[in-house]
């Protein structure tokens, strides 16, 4: 059954474009730079391409006169789709039931890959970050999402289409999760921000836990600031130092 | 044996007459939106206001922005890390957004609709792009094994379901 607006607990499988600047940077032209989005997006930029998702489609919009975007591409993907991440040349689409890769070296053609991440291996509802040969998970089990046990969860994506699980922390009911440097930020609702150490990446540690007001949601780890969306608007950190943020102000 | 017979069927009795069984749930119920098409098409630069459900986030050199769901984008100027809400942006059912080179594109409805954010306080109209985007089903709600109140075309558009279970059990159900 489910319980609250669509927006939340539909959301599948999310990653956070850690390339997402450098990516953008070789087709700017100066200021033109593209700024950095949750892990729950349904909007993507990369290069001169806005991707979007809908309920069945992933659309391609030509962004190159920024003024007047184009619809260059409509590829059917599947049903209820909720999610799309850059991440490299791909595109990580997800849905309830599956996660879609498509490669777009050709920007304006994304391209099905024969591949996806099998579902039982990285399910739905699991936001994601990537960080070079990692990938950081949270699987909960509230909701539509089904598992026995919520958690954090590490994968080895040397190879990008078969990821395989190689630790798991326990996490009451994780969300949104981002990291700058060595540090992991996890929003667990009601419980606060975690903080983990991932100097080793494929064994992270738990540092902190920082807890203000309301659930916390997601986070974008934004040069020295980060962006907590909660239940009550956002929060920010000053991450100067990455292991100890300092509440900046809580904007409601 | 009558005696056991009895046990059994008084047993029975006392199981049933537990007032809150373990399975039961009320049902979800959701409820039509309605709007016109003009409105759902205006969007309008406001001054800065409170957040009344805290939407997906999005960060762009020193600005951060905030959906407020179904309504609009939060403009918050972080210069010095000392955050403040300069302006709302109300577009009308939009969700989600993302910028480059000054240049904001959101969702409206089941457009595109672009601003220049040169001046993040005073974002400017540029373009839409009709018809992108699906619109929201106008006979039943996105979900299953709900029940829902049956659309009245009369009213309009329907431009969002929202859930409601503090009304009275609705005929229709999906």
């Amino acid at each position: 059954m489910i319980k609250t607006i669509l927006y939340f607990l539909l959301i599948p499988f999310i990653f956070f474009a850690c390339e997402k600047n450098s990516t953008s940077t070789p087709s700017s032209k100066g200021n033109e730079t593209t700024g950095q989005g949750g892990s729950l997006a349904t909007f993507a930029i990369v290069g001169n391409y806005l991707y979007t998702v809908d309920d069945t489609q992933l659309k391609v919009f030509d962004i190159s006169n920024l003024a007047n975007p184009q619809l260059r591409n409509t590829e059917n993907i599947g049903f209820t789709i909720e999610t799309v991440f850059p991440f490299k040349d791909k595109l990580f689409i997800g849905s309830p039931t599956q996660i879609f890769i498509y490669s777009i070296e050709d920007p304006a053609h994304p391209q099905k890959l024969s591949s996806a991440i099998s579902p039982t291996v990285m399910r739905r509802c699991d936001p994601v970050v990537a960080k070079d040969s990692v990938a950081y998970a949270t699987l909960r089990t509230n909701g539509p999402c089904g598992g026995t046990q919520s958690m954090l969860a590490v994968y080895n994506i040397t190879d990008i289409t078969h990821p395989v699980q190689v630790y798991t922390y326990p996490v009451s009911e994780p969300y949104g999760l981002g990291y700058s440097g060595d540090v992991l930020y996890v929003c667990d609702k009601q419980n606060g921000l975690l903080l983990f150490d991932i100097s080793e990446p494929y064994k992270p540690t738990p540092i902190n836990v920082y807890l203000h007001d309301g659930l916390y949601q997601d986070v974008i780890p934004y040069q020295n600031t980060l962006i907590c969306w909660t239940s009550t608007g956002v929060i920010l950190y000053d991450i100067t130092d990455n292991r100890n943020p300092v509440l900046i102000k809580s904007i409601i | 044996m009558r005696k056991l017979i009895w046990l059994l069927i008084s047993s029975l009795v006392v199981f049933s007459c537990d007032p809150k069984p373990a399975q039961f749930r009320p049902p979800d119920i959701y409820v039509p939106v309605y709007g016109t098409l003009s409105e759902i098409k205006q969007y309008q630069v406001e001054p800065p206001k409170s957040t009344v459900q805290a939407g997906k986030i999005y960060a762009y050199q020193n600005f951060i922005f905030q959906n407020d769901l179904y309504t609009g984008i939060h403009i918050i100027d972080n210069k010095d890390q000392n955050p403040v809400k300069i302006a709302f942006l109300h577009i009308p059912l939009n969700t989600d957004i993302a910028i480059k080179g000054n240049y904001l594109f959101a969702n409206n409805y089941t457009d595109l609709v672009v601003f220049d954010i040169t001046d993040p306080a005073h974002p400017q109209f540029i373009k839409r792009v009709s018809n992108v985007f699906p619109s929201v089903d106008q006979d039943y709600p996105p979900f299953t094994n709900v029940y829902f109140q049956c659309p009245d075309n009369s009213k309009g558009v329907v431009v969002r379901w929202e859930k409601n279970d503090s009304i009275p059990l609705p005929n229709c159900r999906r």
